[in-house]
């Protein structure tokens, strides 16, 4: 699984087509996306760190839930991937520090909501997810079988 | 007003890493006055860091860390960080518990609060050198403890200001204990709003 893998850092996103692993680091409030068309076996691993994008600018698409996931639809489509059958996987939406005040505590969740409530508008479908708690998540996701590992510190892998 | 942290000018920078040389000092001696050994540190430095950059320099995503956190509000908001490696871990464990630990799974709760004691107490003493210094004041946070993958630990502060910045600004340093370089990283991070009023307060900065 891992001859032919590709880092992805955050605010980022890359896409592998027929096989290859994508692996995302170290997710803690932040959210990998795992996108799916398993006609073309075409995956793409999206990292977010925000739930919405409020740039004056926007520079940064990909650090946002929700350009970020409008802007790797795009690119897939551009490749050829049709809505209809492109799937999504998330992991991620921790919270790392029980700390009072601000909104250091609830980006997680933040993320969280803020991803299925754009799924949703764009008709994609989540398959699966491994959201919340308090633990940190590396992403590795296979392109040809769409499926993904989650390794955590402390905890057993998790195949999904 | 600063709009990005790469607007400092070299003048700011030298002041924040003053600063931080101050700060850590503080924090240092407090800490050699705990574990009763002699600690110094090194020249601080100021980093401005993309997020990427910024887990590289900390020495990669997965390595567990024990990671001290604090907030900081009223006429300064931000997060202070405390970033302990495991041979940090074993001075502190050494010195205060007479034990050593060759993994972080064998920390048990007594380990855990002592680590989160000593984290917090360099946080304070650091805090309290910059607020007496720009004679500003700050209120923190009781401290919250993770022991997890440093990569997630550090994205808490990028997160936070994430929406302000590509970039995480760190002022901090390393301890030298009994002529052996340990690495501990203390990392201040105020928002960009803070910084420019600390700046104004210290008198460096314009307008």
């Amino acid at each position: 699984m891992a001859d032919k893998s590709l880092t992805v850092g955050i605010a980022d996103m890359k896409m592998a087509r027929g096989e290859g692993v994508l692996i995302t680091y170290a997710l803690g409030s932040c959210i990998g996306l795992c996108f799916h068309d398993p006609r073309l076996r075409l995956g793409a691993l999206l990292h977010i760190m925000l739930p919405l994008n409020m740039e004056a600018g926007r520079k940064t698409p990909l650090k946002y839930a929700d350009t970020g996931i409008r802007e790797t639809l795009k690119q897939m489509e551009a490749r050829g991937a049709s809505r209809s059958r492109i799937t999504v996987k998330i992991a991620g939406g921790a919270k790392m520090f029980e700390v009072a005040g601000g909104n250091l505590g609830n980006i997680g969740q933040r993320n969280v909501e803020s991803v299925h409530a754009i799924l949703k508008q764009e008709n994609i479908r989540l398959l699966a997810e491994d959201v919340g708690g308090k633990v940190a998540r590396t992403l590795l996701f296979d392109v040809a079988s769409g499926q993904g590992c989650i390794r955590s510190y402390g905890r057993q892998d998790i195949i999904f | 007003m600063l709009e990005s942290y790469d607007q400092l000018t070299s003048l700011e920078i030298d002041t924040l890493r003053e600063i931080g040389s101050i700060g850590s000092g503080n924090a240092a001696t407090a800490l050699s006055q705990m574990l009763g050994r002699e600690i110094r540190i090194t020249l601080p430095e100021v980093r401005i860091m993309g997020y990427n950059e910024a887990i590289e320099w900390i020495g990669g995503p997965e390595a567990v860390t024990a990671g001290v956190l604090v907030r900081m509000s009223n006429q300064m908001n931000g997060i202070m960080l405390s970033v302990q490696k495991l041979e940090f871990v074993n001075i502190v464990l050494g010195s205060m518990l007479s034990k050593q630990a060759t993994s972080y799974e064998e920390l048990g709760e007594l380990e855990r609060s002592a680590l989160v004691e000593v984290g917090n107490i360099m946080i304070s003493t650091f805090i309290n050198a910059l607020t007496g210094l720009a004679g500003i004041k700050v209120n923190l946070t009781v401290p919250a403890f993770a022991l997890d993958m440093q990569g997630a630990i550090l994205t808490v502060p990028m997160a936070e200001y994430g929406g302000m910045s590509d970039y995480l600004m760190t002022i901090g340093g390393n301890f030298v204990c009994d002529g052996m370089h340990v690495p501990c990283h203390l990392l201040l991070s105020p928002d960009l709003r803070s910084l420019s009023f600390l700046l104004r307060k210290l008198g460096v900065a314009d307008g």
